[in-house]
């Protein structure tokens, strides 16, 4: 089993807008994740299992994969959370 | 839930929308009305929406304004309107809105409760099928 714990780099936290951005690149990459965050744990690619974790800034969030293709996966989910996607909005607006 | 967030004005529940622009402007006029948002937070619902899709699955959809538009709140409130012939919500179909206003620090745990609530199959279900405001109350208070 694969597995990478990262701390939700976005200012409002996994919500609607990073959220959204996380669940369609769990999707894209076609690997089933689990995002565990306390005691939860839901697969990556359902918007409203990830908004149900209620991670905020700064929230530590573990993901894990099995199987062909796990590890780049999860360092690409990683990578994305590990990223201020608001910021990145105020940017484009 | 915390259960200061829906008025029970707040609650339409047999409306229609020509495109997903209508939908949110009516959800926007819901929150002003009941005195949750000033006026330019409509817009600001509009203008999230273009940068992205807040279509969550179950037939639901959960606009909001952006970041910036903050200030445009004046108390934490939800809305709920629905749609039983659909909304075409960027090829998906939307029967419910769940508008949203929430500042700094209300709005992540306002979405963790409302997402809890429609990952149960029968709730979710509840809120799509609605014909009496009470039913809604009863699920989101």
């Amino acid at each position: 089993m694969a597995q990478r714990t990262v701390a939700v780099a976005s200012a409002s936290g996994l919500h609607a807008r990073p959220a959204k951005l996380f669940v369609q690149e769990a999707v894209r990459l076609g690997v089933p994740v689990t995002v565990r965050a306390g005691d939860k744990a839901v697969p990556a690619k359902s918007m409203l299992g990830v908004l149900s974790l209620g991670v905020v800034q700064g929230t530590e969030v573990t993901l894990e994969a099995d199987g062909p293709g796990a590890e780049e996966a999860l360092d690409a989910l990683v990578a994305l959370l590990s990223r201020d996607l608001d910021a990145e909005e105020a940017l484009d607006a | 839930m915390r259960d200061d967030l829906l008025d029970p004005r707040a609650v339409l529940l047999h409306e229609s929308a020509p495109d997903r622009e209508a939908a949110i402007r009516l959800c926007g006029r819901v929150l002003v009305e009941v005195g949750a948002v000033a006026e330019p937070y409509v817009e600001a619902m509009l203008e999230r929406e273009r940068s992205i899709s807040t279509y969550v699955g179950e037939g639901v959809a959960i606009p909001h304004g952006t970041n910036a538009s903050k200030e445009d709140i004046k108390r934490d409130a939800i809305c709920v309107v629905r749609f039983p012939g659909g909304v075409d919500w960027d090829g998906e179909q939307v029967v419910l809105c769940v508008g949203i206003a929430a500042r700094e620090g209300g709005h992540v745990p306002l979405l963790a409760s409302l997402a809890e609530i429609l990952l149960d199959p029968d709730r979710a279900k509840a809120l799509r099928e609605a014909t009496e405001v009470s039913q809604v109350m009863k699920e989101l208070t």
